[in-house]
């Protein structure tokens, strides 16, 4: 009975064209602007060859305003960009942004990169209610959100925790070197983390999941 | 056929005839176009011993991450592996899920009133 009721649940398919929008369906694909998009037939394996005829047949999401396909794109970068961004000022976050690049002098790319993975946590933790008392549980995060604190750890540190005057640029860069060396608060954080996760590693049975 | 057998059942319950009724229902009965959402069999932490092993080497090593990159690295493929494991079980054959029941109870639901 089920098996002959659940054809009523196909996904979905669209009747109206929508033409942009911020929040789209699963059936609309993601926009591809990188110029390599384009490999020629011979080299595709057969889901790759697959993943193509989908991209001719279904609708896919508008691009956004800042996607590029230039080959100095980085989307951490861009996710950095967005999070430091205030009230919609792109131009002054992206600005920020740059400056450091000139104060780094060797690859500031992969510098920022390293940086950024230095400052991740490997284990969460989480609040479970137990027999009305609420624990803090070590958990295994997922990679988006181990980017995400280490982003939002850097800047809020950046913003809070330095002299007044100096720029946010400076504040950066030095943020940035410093979790390369794996010194500095941002890694302390992460530090401090692990260390109340190991404290805690007694209620890691209270989870279910 | 069975439906009507039910509804003598009810009526017979629900009259004053033979004494007292049985039933004395504040809201009506019938049922609701909603599926209770349990059915949770009751899970277990996965990945402990893992966490449990990058942990120890922590605390001999003072949290330092490039000294203990095994554990660590096996605790990651352990936690992709629950995740795949945990993605493919939600479809479970034979039954329909209560999220399923619910979507379609919600397009095609029973009416208990004329509109």
């Amino acid at each position: 009975m089920a098996a002959s009721v659940r054809h009523l649940l196909k996904p979905w398919t669209p009747s109206l064209c929508l033409v942009r929008w911020s929040r789209y369906n699963s059936y609309y694909l993601d926009p591809d602007p990188s110029k390599d998009a384009r490999v020629p037939d011979s080299e595709l394996s057969p889901e790759q060859k697959e993943l193509q005829e989908l991209k001719t047949v279904r609708r896919i999401k508008a691009a956004l305003s800042s996607d590029t396909s230039s080959p100095f794109s980085d989307p951490l970068m861009s996710k950095f960009i967005n999070m430091m961004m205030q009230d919609g000022s792109k131009i002054l976050a992206r600005g920020i942004m740059t400056q450091p690049r000139e104060e780094i002098e060797c690859s500031p790319h992969s510098v920022f990169q390293q940086a950024l993975e230095n400052c991740k946590p490997i284990i969460g933790l989480a609040s479970v209610q137990k027999g009305g008392k609420s624990y803090q549980v070590p958990v295994p995060l997922t990679d988006n959100r181990r980017g995400f604190l280490a982003m939002k750890w850097m800047i809020t540190e950046c913003r809070d925790n330095k002299h007044r005057r100096t720029h946010m640029y400076e504040k950066l860069s030095q943020e940035l070197l410093a979790a390369f060396a794996n010194e500095g608060n941002v890694v302390k954080r992460k530090h401090d983390l692990h260390r109340m996760a190991e404290a805690n590693r007694a209620y890691a049975h209270y989870r279910w999941w | 056929m069975s439906g009507s057998v039910v509804q003598e059942k009810v009526a017979k319950l629900l009259s004053r005839q033979n004494g007292k009724p049985v039933l004395r229902p504040i809201k009506p009965l019938a049922l609701k176009n909603e599926v209770a959402s349990r059915s949770l069999k009751k899970g277990e932490a996965t990945c402990v011993t893992e966490m449990s092993l990058v942990m120890a080497c922590w605390k001999l090593n003072d949290f330092n991450n490039s000294v203990c990159s095994k554990e660590v690295s096996a605790f990651y493929t352990c936690v992709e592996k629950a995740q795949n494991k945990a993605k493919g079980k939600q479809g479970t054959q034979g039954r329909l899920l209560p999220k399923e029941a619910n979507t379609l109870l919600k397009r095609f639901p029973n009416l208990s009133s004329e509109i």
